[in-house]
């Protein structure tokens, strides 16, 4: 392959380098998705693996993984964004707020163009929402999770303030029609998604605001005297998670039928579980859109097991948890660690067989370095 | 240098030091809130309304505590709530299902009991698995909650037994008021002695003070000889105890124990604490600026109330005005950098 010559053999090259890079670092998440997926295959082979369910996954995924995609872009900049479901559910509302405007619902006049415009909107609203986020935190100098604190009372507060705290029902089908299965069965939402998914690996890995980005996590001062504009890709990060998070406001208004301006609420601390589980470096600089996705998708097939199985969906809520600490604790041994007790344990059994002497023994391991404590 | 100084001077820059601290700030806003809503309604000036303010700022207050000692040594603990409304429900289960008479001390007591034995859940999890206190409660929150409301119970006790039924009637002061009367809640006073008894802790033990040190710089606290791991281990099963606490606390006032509330309501706890003055990065923080910023974002709900304002305002205004707050740290902090560099090196 090598021997081609050609650029384009060295892109695929490249290419292979990261899904290999991918499938390295997020062994844990593939053998826990396999592993549950076995599992609930086995316990419940009429209804677990079928082709409706795939599909009722597939629905799962899209909302959350497109606001955890954000919130892993921010946390990449060592921040984090925890007004995505804020921003999300305002762009949705004022979306769908534009339709109603013109006299656009259910059972009304229906208009493609309109709806992309309302499409547009919501986008726009997600974008200047973040846009806000990243120029309090890179020109005021608030500390992220403060200022996505706040906004995200302000958002979620003035779409609450615009409806008076009532949805708005009954959006036009050509919107609905953004969530719900095309032909061959593939929901719209899971498209987009894979599109997200595709843009933000791109830009993470292959442009050079995505660069940018993971060096500012990294060392911001280290990027400052390298020459990188800190302001200029703060604001491109968190604006980057708005229009993600306005993307995720349209998904979940096109799958409901309805705007709600305090819906789902309880996904922004879902939305950091997933970006945890996909392996984002706490300290900043690493983040990978494989694990996010993985993570998103692990979280899914355990929800509908678990609905499968008729088990108890509090019942979810802990195993969440269980995943939660224990993929991260795998995580945190570091490599080295685990190859040395390896090693250490093939020793001692060696010893204890009598194979080898005693003074045959492994050098002293070197102390790993101390860790902080919390966050 | 100090000591040489005149005693008008010392006052003098004493009381600058106060007019500077975040606690002064937080007693201007205060008051100044109070006056503007108090012009524009006649009916707010009363000892009714500082009653109701006390009366339902006292959840959030035993919260955002629970939030500021874990806070204090860097930590960012999120299972508060879920460790709340865990305890008091179970308290509150346990008396109905007639384990005890429905004494309230006894279920104050098991309340915190319980809380403080799902702190060393979260403690052993940060110390043995070495994972970040923001992680380990992301998990154990859910966990909490699952665990809650798969095993214990997922029913909403609207009436609840003898006196944790009748508590919320409860008053120690009975003031007239124009042609009713006003009552304060004898719940306000053990809250004042908690948190005083808290701050303290905080100000006055070895074990307040590592807290501090260990948020500041967790190296130089255990180059100084404090006992890192332990101080944090014993922060947050402290926190777990006032989460418990907190959480009887909602039962106890709201005379009913529902599973699903509080979950979800964990940002007012720590807005409370950021409004006080604490730094997010640990190291920093008082009680008495965490008491201020319940009692002023119990001071907005109410005055919104009163002034006829639509809830979903609320919110609004106590995002902008954790803004404001931080943003003025922030240039108080500013300021204060550049008067430093003002005065003359080797002065």
């Amino acid at each position: 392959m090598l021997n081609n010559g050609g650029r384009r053999s060295a892109r695929v090259g490249a290419m292979w380098g990261h899904v290999r890079d991918a499938v390295r670092r997020q062994w844990p998440l593939l053998l826990c998705i396999l592993i549950l997926i076995l599992v609930f295959s086995a316990a419940a082979p009429d209804t677990f693996p079928t082709l409706l369910n795939v599909q009722a996954i597939s629905f799962q995924i899209p909302e959350v993984g497109l606001l955890s995609l954000g919130v892993m872009l921010t946390m990449v900049a060592a921040g984090i964004d925890l007004s995505v479901v804020a921003m999300a559910d305002l762009s949705g509302l004022a979306a769908a707020q534009f339709l109603h405007a013109f006299g656009f619902t259910a059972g009304g006049p229906d208009s493609f163009e309109m709806t992309a415009v309302a499409v547009i909107i919501a986008l726009a609203v997600g974008t200047a929402c973040g846009t806000l986020n990243g120029l309090l935190i890179a020109r005021v100098g608030v500390t992220p999770i403060l200022a996505t604190l706040a906004t995200a009372s302000v958002f979620s507060g003035a779409a609450l303030v615009w409806t008076g705290g009532y949805s708005v029902v009954s959006l036009p089908g050509s919107l609905r029609a953004l969530g719900s299965p095309i032909a061959l069965g593939v929901p719209v939402p899971i498209i987009v998604f894979a599109v997200a998914v595709v843009g933000v690996a791109v830009l993470l890995n292959s442009t050079t605001l995505g660069f940018q980005i993971g060096l500012v996590g990294a060392n911001s001062a280290a990027s400052r005297f390298a020459g990188i504009r800190l302001t200029r890709v703060l604001v491109a990060t968190y604006a980057t998670s708005g229009l993600l998070a306005g993307l995720a406001g349209v998904m979940i208004i096109a799958r409901s039928g309805s705007a709600t301006p305090d819906y789902g609420q309880s996904y922004v601390l879902l939305a950091i579980v997933i970006v945890v589980l996909g392996g984002v470096d706490l300290a900043g600089g690493y983040g990978s859109v494989a694990g996010v996705t993985l993570a998103t998708i692990c979280l899914a097939v355990v929800q509908e097991g678990f609905i499968t199985l008729h088990l108890s969906q509090f019942l979810y809520q802990v195993a969440q948890g269980l995943i939660l600490a224990g993929v991260v604790g795998v995580r945190l041994i570091p490599s080295r660690d685990l190859r040395h007790r390896l090693h250490r344990a093939v020793a001692v059994t060696r010893l204890a067989a009598g194979e080898v002497e005693p003074a045959d023994r492994d050098a002293p391991v070197p102390k790993s370095e101390p860790r902080r404590p919390g966050a | 240098m100090k000591a040489t100084q005149p005693y008008s001077r010392r006052v003098v820059s004493r009381l600058l030091t106060i007019g500077q601290s975040n606690e002064f700030v937080l007693v201007l806003v205060i008051v100044v809130l109070c006056l503007l809503v108090g012009l524009a309604e006649r009916n707010f000036w009363n000892l009714g309304t500082a009653f109701d303010i006390a009366r339902n700022s006292l959840e959030t207050v035993v919260f955002a505590l629970a939030f500021l000692v874990v806070l204090l040594v860097g930590g960012i603990d999120v299972s508060f709530d879920a460790i709340g409304i865990f305890s008091g429900y179970t308290a509150a289960w346990i008396a109905v299902s007639g384990y005890y008479d429905s004494d309230i001390i006894l279920a104050f007591v098991l309340a915190g009991l319980i809380g403080l034995g799902l702190g060393a859940v979260n403690a052993v999890i940060v110390d043995r698995l070495r994972l970040p206190v923001l992680i380990a409660t992301l998990a154990t929150r859910s966990v909490f909650v699952g665990v809650l409301l798969t095993y214990i119970g997922a029913f909403w006790y609207n009436f609840l037994p003898g006196q944790l039924g009748d508590f919320h009637y409860w008053q120690v002061i009975r003031v007239p008021v124009g042609r009713g009367s006003t009552s304060l809640h004898p719940l306000v006073i053990p809250v004042l002695v908690l948190a005083v008894v808290l701050w303290l802790v905080l100000s006055r033990t070895m074990f307040g003070r590592g807290l501090y040190a260990v948020g500041g710089d967790a190296e130089a606290a255990r180059r100084a000889g404090f006992p890192v791991r332990r101080l944090v281990f014993m922060a947050l099963c402290l926190a777990g105890l006032l989460a418990g606490l907190g959480g009887m606390v909602h039962v106890s006032l709201g005379g009913n124990a529902d599973p699903y509330e509080l979950v979800g309501s964990e940002l007012t706890p720590i807005a409370a604490v950021v409004l006080g003055g604490a730094s997010i990065f640990g190291g920093k923080g008082t009680v008495l600026g965490t008491v201020l910023g319940a009692v002023l974002i119990s001071l907005i709900n109410y005055s919104m109330v009163s002034l006829g304002v639509p809830a979903a305002w609320t919110q609004v205004i106590v995002g902008l005005f954790i803004l404001i707050a931080i943003a003025s740290q922030l240039m108080r902090g500013r300021r204060r950098a550049r008067s430093l560099l003002a005065i003359p090196s080797g002065a």
